[in-house]
């Protein structure tokens, strides 16, 4: 699509300048079809395009034509958009983001020694943080983004991002992950576990013990060894991570990258945007875009109708009863509607109105390629 | 089925994919209870949730407090329920700021997957053994969990297995026990989940709800599917007012408007035409995902009307009761 476009939509003006687009909001506002769909339409554009997925439904692999989705990029047949009538001029690779995996790559890459690394990589404790430490699966998510970047193979990366209540969470989640790493608190009651210097047990002060063994009661003393192990296999590795986490901060802050928000017209998803949006100022990230999904379509101003006039309408026959009834659902869609705006004009005075787009309650569920589409097309409408 | 059967077990679990409805159907699960003269606990968990705002303001804290007449609520913190378990278990009536400190309940919780919804659970077991730790016994009736989202909620509930599991003697292995008991008596713990009647809402709760049956042995009550469209317009009417517009006769229908001193425009005849259609287009969607509901569970559907009123608040949330209390008599 044309430049004419580019002008009159922030999302196609996104698409045509930016590296990375980075899909945020709270939970089921829809942003994993919306990254999807920002995604198809780049390809159709003619970019080399790779969408970044966080927990997608089952359905999105099968919509696009793939049989799973994976860590690693996979490409989305042509023939999937020539089925549906589409000229594709680009490449559109879709993957899901695997936590796991993607926490031993970097562990992987920092450990001192390939040794090393496979001692943190057998750690029980070490195992589970991928499914269980808060803050591990947007750190990596981040980690994928900038690998996939620094690949240089795309032209334009769409990301999803994880499903967190709060919007905000993922933006705090490498300063958490690091913080929790090099934890004093951590350290000290952990201190007769580590071994220091000599190889000899250094027992700290009593308060510690006490603790320790209020510790060892609840979760086991071999599994204190085990965390123990894990902490000091990770020294010499926390530079290597803070100063990945500063480079992936810095290319999110850059020109290259835009977030997008996302938001249902519901309160709490709107309160949240308003939020997200202002704290994306304070970490001087960029903003690009405010999607508002699933919108009441709003129809007309309103049948002007007084509830006296409907109860004589009510009863003019059949005619009248039909009408009666085609006002009274007109008007509980219009309640709706007024509703909606209410809540959304809280995030205008945030978010100036050109930087919006509304994609309606469609007549249709978006659970398919063309429904991902029609959805794009939404997107995309100047 | 009588009111009381449906609300037989004292803990009710309501879970669902986030964004459905989960906190509101609680809470009007909540009115039905109490309506029927119990003392009601909803738990929220973890959470600045939106509980206090449906029952007009103030917070939720870690001590229940009363919200409206009958019903209370609490947020479980984790953080406050380790310190309530040391403070039981361990007589530490000084808890340490060390044991407080967020980096040590991530620590605790990563060391020992699952520990986390362990201490959770271990507060609604508190409360329901009415265990009074200092705050005061509160004798409730009911407990209304708003569980985490249903992505998370097999591993919330599976919780106590999975350590009972690891932990092979000692305090911890016999309280997971008590705990897994406590979950897996249908007479003492029950869940219901909620849905939309769309697309990916409905095929998760289909998944969840085999997942709480083979793989947990978790009690099931209903299926709510929430914010159905209701019948303000049949579609045999809206078709109706298709033909009368294909036919050109419109301005018989603007007449008989005019008769009653309503003028209808072309605009106005737009959105009665629009609203009509997209009321038919999204019911079509529903139907055929409450068919598929009621097809792939073995407990019933209740059907929850989506509400066109301003805001959901207090008296929208009644509405919800009565409609369940309606639906609980024909079941
Ligand atoms: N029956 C209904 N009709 C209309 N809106 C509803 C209905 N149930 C819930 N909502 C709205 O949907 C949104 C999500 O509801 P909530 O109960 O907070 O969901 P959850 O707890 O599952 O995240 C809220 O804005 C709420 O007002
Ligand atoms: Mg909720």
């Amino acid at each position: 699509m044309s430049a004419a476009r580019a002008r009159l939509n922030p999302i196609g003006e996104i698409v045509d300048h930016k590296e990375i687009v980075v899909c945020a909001g709270s939970g089921g506002v829809g942003k994993t079809t919306t990254a999807a769909a920002i995604a198809l339409q780049a390809a159709l554009d003619g970019k080399k395009v790779a969408v970044l997925t966080i927990d997608p439904a089952k359905r999105l692999a099968s919509s696009l034509g793939l049989k799973e989705l994976t860590n690693e990029p996979s490409k989305v047949s042509k023939r999937k958009f020539t089925s549906a009538g589409l000229e594709m001029k680009g490449e559109l690779w879709a993957l899901m983001l695997d936590t796991k995996t993607t926490f031993d790559e970097v562990v992987t890459r920092y450990a001192p020694s390939p040794e090393q690394a496979e001692r943190i990589l057998e750690n029980r404790f070490y195992r589970n943080i991928s499914s269980t430490l808060s803050g591990t699966q947007e750190y990596m998510a981040m980690e994928k983004l900038y690998e996939l970047h620094a690949d240089g193979a795309y032209d334009i990366i769409v990301i999803d991002t994880p499903p967190t209540r709060n919007a905000l969470d993922f933006l705090d989640a490498p300063r958490r992950l690091t913080d929790f790493f090099e934890s004093r608190v951590l350290r000290w009651f952990l201190m007769p576990y580590m071994k220091a210097g000599g190889g000899i047990f250094r027992v700290a002060n009593v308060a510690a013990t006490t603790f320790l063994r209020v510790v060892k009661r609840i979760i086991g003393g071999d599994v204190l060894q085990d965390t123990a192990e894990f902490f000091s296999n990770l020294e010499g590795m926390y530079d290597g991570f803070k100063e990945r986490a500063r480079e992936v901060s810095a290319l999110l802050q850059s020109d290259a990258t835009s977030f997008v928000i996302v938001t249902s017209p519901g309160e709490d998803s709107v309160m949240e945007a308003t939020f997200f949006a202002a704290r994306l100022n304070e970490a001087g990230l960029p903003f690009g875009a405010l999607i508002v999904n699933r919108v009441h379509p709003k129809l007309g101003d309103g049948v002007d109708v007084k509830p006296r006039q409907l109860t004589k309408l009510e009863k003019q026959g059949d005619q009248g009863q039909l009408l009666a009834k085609l006002i009274d659902n007109e008007e509980a869609f219009m309640r709706v509607v007024r509703l909606e705006e209410k809540n959304l004009n809280a995030l205008a005075r945030k978010i100036p109105k050109h930087r919006w787009v509304r994609v309606p309650y469609l007549e249709q569920e978006a659970v398919d390629f063309a429904g991902l589409s029609l959805i794009a097309d939404k997107l995309f409408e100047a | 089925m009588h009111v009381d059967e449906f609300l037989d077990p004292k803990i009710l679990i309501v879970s669902g994919k986030g964004g459905v409805g989960k906190t509101t159907v609680a809470a009007a699960l909540a009115l039905v209870a109490a309506r029927h003269g119990r003392k009601v606990c909803m738990a929220e968990i973890d959470r600045k949730g939106t509980l206090p705002k449906l029952f007009g303001g103030g917070e939720v804290t870690y001590e229940p407090r009363e919200l409206s007449p009958g019903v209370w609520g609490l947020n479980i913190i984790p953080e406050d329920a380790l310190a309530e378990y040391l403070r039981v278990q361990y007589h530490m009536s000084r808890i340490s700021r060390v044991f407080r400190s967020t980096h040590f309940v991530d620590y605790i919780t990563t060391a020992a997957p699952g520990l986390k919804d362990i201490l959770v659970l271990g507060k609604i077991w508190y409360l329901e053994q009415d265990r009074d730790h200092g705050g005061g016994a509160h004798g409730f009736d009911t407990i209304i969990v708003d569980a985490p989202a249903a992505g998370h909620m097999a591993t919330f509930l599976k919780a106590p297995q999975g350590l009972a599991d690891a932990v092979r003697l000692g305090p911890v292995r016999r309280q997971s026990e008590w705990l897994n008991d406590m979950l897996t008596d249908p007479k003492r713990s029950r869940v219901h989940l909620v849905s939309l009647a769309e697309e990916i809402p409905a095929s998760e709760t289909l998944e969840t709800s085999e997942a709480l049956d083979k793989e947990l042995g978790i009690s099931q009550g209903a299926v709510f599917a929430n914010a159905v469209y209701s019948r303000l317009l049949m579609d045999e009417e809206a078709d109706e007012f298709e033909r009368i517009a294909a036919d050109g006769k419109i301005d018989e229908l603007c007449d008989v408007a005019k008769a009653s001193g309503i003028n209808l425009d072309d605009d106005d005849l737009g959105a009665l035409h629009g609203y009509a259609r997209f009321l038919k287009a999204r019911r079509n969607i529903q139907s055929q995902h409450l068919r598929k509901l009621s097809r792939g569970v073995t407990q019933p559907v209740m059907e929850l009307p989506f509400l066109f009123s301003a805001g959901l608040a207090l008296p929208d949330i009644e509405t919800l009761a009565d409609v369940i209390e309606e639906q609980m008599e024909t079941l």
